[in-house]
This record gives structure tokens, sequence and C-alpha cells, in this order.
């Protein structure tokens, strides 16, 4: 049984990530690569200040959410200047150097031996230590997050959004904030990765670079094609879809070496696939 | 009394060529007014001026007596002025009635935390707007358009469209590139009587146009427009029937 709660808890906190990564990409047309950096400044912040005491959970989590929205807003700022091909480039430069500094900054981030024995999250003193428990929680969570990018994306906020994304010069003459718009949007996105990096690391009770490096910001761009872009539903089944391949994988008898790889191998066959067959995805729009 | 827009003394160069000449003209409140001239004259250019598109090199834009100098499109916007673009720039992915809603100003639930922690009242607010929304699509001839998305509409259809989405922002003084541009005959007589109809519930019209025709019949007043600078100024009948600006239009004098 806790093999499937474990899917779905990771599968979940995923999720919340993809929000992110569809707001941004989908939504507003911010191509970024670099969304797991994020996440994993979310997830460093909620290990280091609960490991230590400094924090319990759920102040820890919201300073993580506060930073992801900073930092987003940070690393989007070069797409209000830049645009296009050369924000991919901007945000896989950021994406790089997040990679750096996790992988280097051994007092802070372990470096490339991660943070062992982050506690489990403590709610006003009820911890949360089952991985039943824990879905409970990542499962309020992932509410609200729907919720909210479900009320903001109905609103005319939504509507903006997309607007921004179709015709820039148009909003402008329609007389709107652009820069607003897109700082806010960074945000809303940042607040999302932060928090979901947060419940990471303190579900799998240790963090390591590999799982913020630009493998991990494709990974979700994958999840976001495969499962829709621009669409609730279609961020919820792109993770669940792409993270159950590695729980099939592992129920097929091959050395662990080549499970790896070829996990790898089908992501990657995958996100062509579905951008030459189905660019809308399993449940969105055309990106 | 000062002039309700006046343009005063704008140059404006891209590289080695001047496309704005001390272009000066003065434009008159409740009145459609024409903007004629051959390809390169500057009109599109004049628009992005008076719009804050483009900073003037020298010179500047006077809108009701207050000076345009400096401020954003945004804030030109919000003084009220308003354009359409000659290549229309619709949300192609949007339904009409979302083109329209998406320009009107100051609404419930713009930002991220009015959406998402004011729901009810954004909610109610867009009922409303929706309802305003609907009247300006009536208004234009698309009340039965409004959740059509705007690739499945006619060129026509979309050319109106323009219209209605500077209507929802509340601008007084509506600058329209081309409205007529490639429409049929019965588009343009609706095209037309839309203009007509503007003029009387109080708006005043800057209009780039090509077609005399349709320069004729809806022109109070006519700029002509030449090499970035304004050769002549009159009626409709007295520019059409100048000689020497009839050469300079077909291309003759240079």
């Amino acid at each position: 049984m806790d093999f499937w709660y474990t899917y779905i808890v990771l599968a979940e906190i995923y999720v919340l990530l993809g929000l992110s990564t569809n707001l941004l990409v989908g939504i507003v047309g911010i191509f970024s690569v670099s969304q797991a950096a994020v996440f994993g400044v979310g997830a460093y912040i909620v290990a280091a200040a609960t490991m230590n005491d400094t924090l319990s959970f759920v102040p820890a989590l919201l300073i993580a959410s506060a930073c992801g929205l900073a930092l987003n807003v940070l690393v989007t700022l070069p797409s209000l200047r830049v645009s296009g091909d050369y924000f991919v480039v901007t945000s896989f430069g950021i994406q790089l150097l997040a990679t750096a500094i996790f992988t280097n900054w051994t007092e802070g981030t372990g470096g490339a031996n991660g943070l062992p024995g982050i506690p489990p999250p403590d709610i006003f003193g009820l911890a949360v230590t089952e991985t039943r428990q824990f879905l409970v929680l990542s499962s309020v969570l992932l509410s609200l997050g729907c919720l909210a990018f479900w009320l903001a994306m109905r609103a005319p906020y939504g509507r903006l959004l997309r607007a921004i994304r179709e015709d820039e010069l148009a909003v402008a003459a329609a007389g709107k904030n652009i820069l607003f718009a897109k700082v806010s949007a960074a945000a809303l996105a940042g607040a999302f990765a932060g928090s979901a990096g947060g419940l990471y690391g303190s579900f799998l009770s240790f963090v390591d670079p590999s799982s913020f490096d630009l493998d991990a910001s494709i990974l979700l761009l994958t999840m976001v094609v495969v499962g829709g872009a621009r669409t609730l539903t279609g961020s919820i089944i792109g993770p669940f879809v792409l993270l159950a391949l590695p729980q099939l994988l592992a129920l097929v008898d091959i050395p662990t070496t080549i499970a790896a790889a070829s996990r790898q191998l089908i992501y990657g066959v995958l996100l062509i696939a579905f951008m030459l067959f189905r660019p809308q995805g399993l449940a969105g729009e055309k990106l | 009394m000062s002039a309700y827009l006046a343009v005063s003394g704008v140059n404006k160069s891209f590289g080695g060529l001047q496309a704005l000449h001390d272009t000066n003209f003065e434009i008159t409140k409740g009145k459609i007014t024409c903007l004629v001239g051959p390809n390169g004259a500057g009109k599109t250019t004049i628009f992005n001026v008076i719009t804050g598109f483009l900073p003037p090199d020298t010179g500047g834009v006077t809108f009701q007596g207050r000076s345009l100098d400096g401020l954003t499109r945004q804030q030109i916007v919000h003084q009220g002025i308003a354009r359409t673009f000659q290549n229309l720039r619709l949300f192609i992915d949007l339904t009409a009635l979302d083109n329209v809603l998406a320009a009107i100003p100051g609404q419930a639930g713009e930002t991220p935390w009015g959406a998402i922690f004011r729901p009810f009242h954004t909610a109610a607010v867009q009922t409303r707007m929706r309802e305003q929304a609907r009247e300006i699509l009536d208004h234009v001839g698309l009340a039965d358009r409004a959740n059509d998305y705007v690739r499945n509409l006619s060129y026509g259809e979309q050319k109106l469209l323009c219209v209605a989405r500077v209507l929802a922002t509340g601008a007084e003084l509506l600058l329209l590139d081309e409205p007529a541009s490639g429409m049929s005959a019965g588009a343009l007589d609706n095209i037309m009587a839309l203009m007509r109809r503007l003029q009387t519930e109080g708006k005043t019209l800057l209009v780039v146009e090509h077609n005399t025709r349709v320069v004729q019949r809806i022109a109070d007043e006519v700029l002509f427009l030449h090499q970035g600078h304004l050769m002549a100024q009159g009626t409709a009948d007295e520019i059409t029937s100048d000689p020497e600006l009839a050469k300079i239009y077909f291309g003759g004098a240079i």
C-alpha cells in the first residue's frame, strides 16, 4: 500500500510544480527551463530550517514559498527584456548556475552528497511521520494550489495572461499593464514551485542536487507537454503519467543501470512523439 | 480654445529615413478626420507617436491641452486615446467576447490576489462586464458572434471586432488604421455607418484611409500627408479635386 501512497504523494508534489510551469510556460508563454532551480531552493530552505530546529515546518514552508516567489521574479525579469529564444538561453544559464551552487556550496546544501535526515513535517505539534498522513497533507496543499490556479485562470487575470501570450502589443494598446501581469504570474509560479520543493524535501527526508538539475526541468516540461498545456486537468494528468513510468519499469526485471537509461530514453521519445503527433497533450491546448 | 489633439513639430527618423518631417496638425473634437497620403507618407508612424508606441525625436503631442510627452502607452489609453492596428492584432485563440473583455479597463480580478482571494466579487463584476461587452459587440453588429473564436470570423467581422475592442477601452478619441481596407461593398457600408454612429455618440475619429470614396463619404476634414509632412488640409472635396495632390497620390510627382 505504501508503494501507492508514495507514488501519489510524489505525483501530487509534481502536479504543484507542474501548475507553476504550466502557468509560466503554457499560459504566459515565458519559456523557462529553470523551474527545477526554484523547486530546489524551496527544498533546501525547508531542509536547512527544519534540520537545525531553526523553524518548524509550517513557517519554513511559508518562507520557502516566499523565496520561490522572489527568486522566480528575479529569474524571469530578463524575459521582460529579451523575448522568446533569447530567454530560453538565459533561463538555461540560470539553471546551470543553480546546479553549480547546489553542488558546490557544501556548508549550505551538503554538496553532491546532499542533505540527509530532514525531519518529517510537524503541523502545529502534530508529526506527519507516516506516508498515509503525508498523503493527507500533500492532498490538502495540492487542492489549495489547484483552487488558486483555477480561480486565477477563470478570472480576468487569466484572460489577460492569455492575451499577452498571443499579442503583447495589442494588450498594451488596450491600456493594460503588461509588466505587472508578467511579474505577478512569475511570482505566483514561484510561490507554487517553492512550496512544492519544501514538501518534496520533507517527504523524502533527503535532498541532493540531482533532483533539481536541468534534467528535472526538462522532465517538468515533458509533464506539461504530455499532460497538456494551459489546463488544470493537463497539469494534473502529466505528472501522474510520467511518474508511473519508473514504477512500471521497476516491475520489469531489468538491471537498474539500464532502467535509469531507458527511463530517460522513454521520456525523450514521449516528448518528441507528443510534439509531433499531439501537441495539445492528453488534456490541454496546443503549446 | 486649444485644439482637441495637436501634433506639433514632430520629427521621427529611422536610421537614415525621415518618416515624419516637422509634422503639424490639429484635429477637432467630435469630427471624423481622415489621414490620407501615399504609402510611406508616415500615417502609421503618426499613430505610433500619438499613442506612445514610438517616442518622437523632437516635437510633441497635446491632448485636450495636456502634453502626452513621456506618458506610457497605458497612460495614454487612460487619457482617452485608443488605436487599432492595420494588421488587426486580435487575440485569435480567444472568443470575440473575450477580445472585447480583455480591453475593458479596471476590472476586479485582474490581479492574481484579487482573482484568488475575492472570487465572488470577481465573478459578480465579471457578469456585469460580460453584459457591457455584449452591448459593445451588439453595437458593432457582432452580437451573434460573441462566443465564436476570432479565427472563425470573416475578415470583415474581424475588422468590426477591432473597433469593438477600442470602444471597450472607453476612449473618446479613436485612431483607426485602415478600418475599411480589404472589405466587400456591403461590409464597407456597415463600417462607414458605424463610424458615423460613433461620431453622433460623441467620439472623435482619426482614420487612416486609402479608399477615396470612403474618405468622401465620412470625412469632415482631410489631412494630406506626404513624406512625413502635412501638405494640405481641407474638406474631402477640396483635397480630392486638387490636381497637384492627386499627382502625388498616384505617384506622379516626387
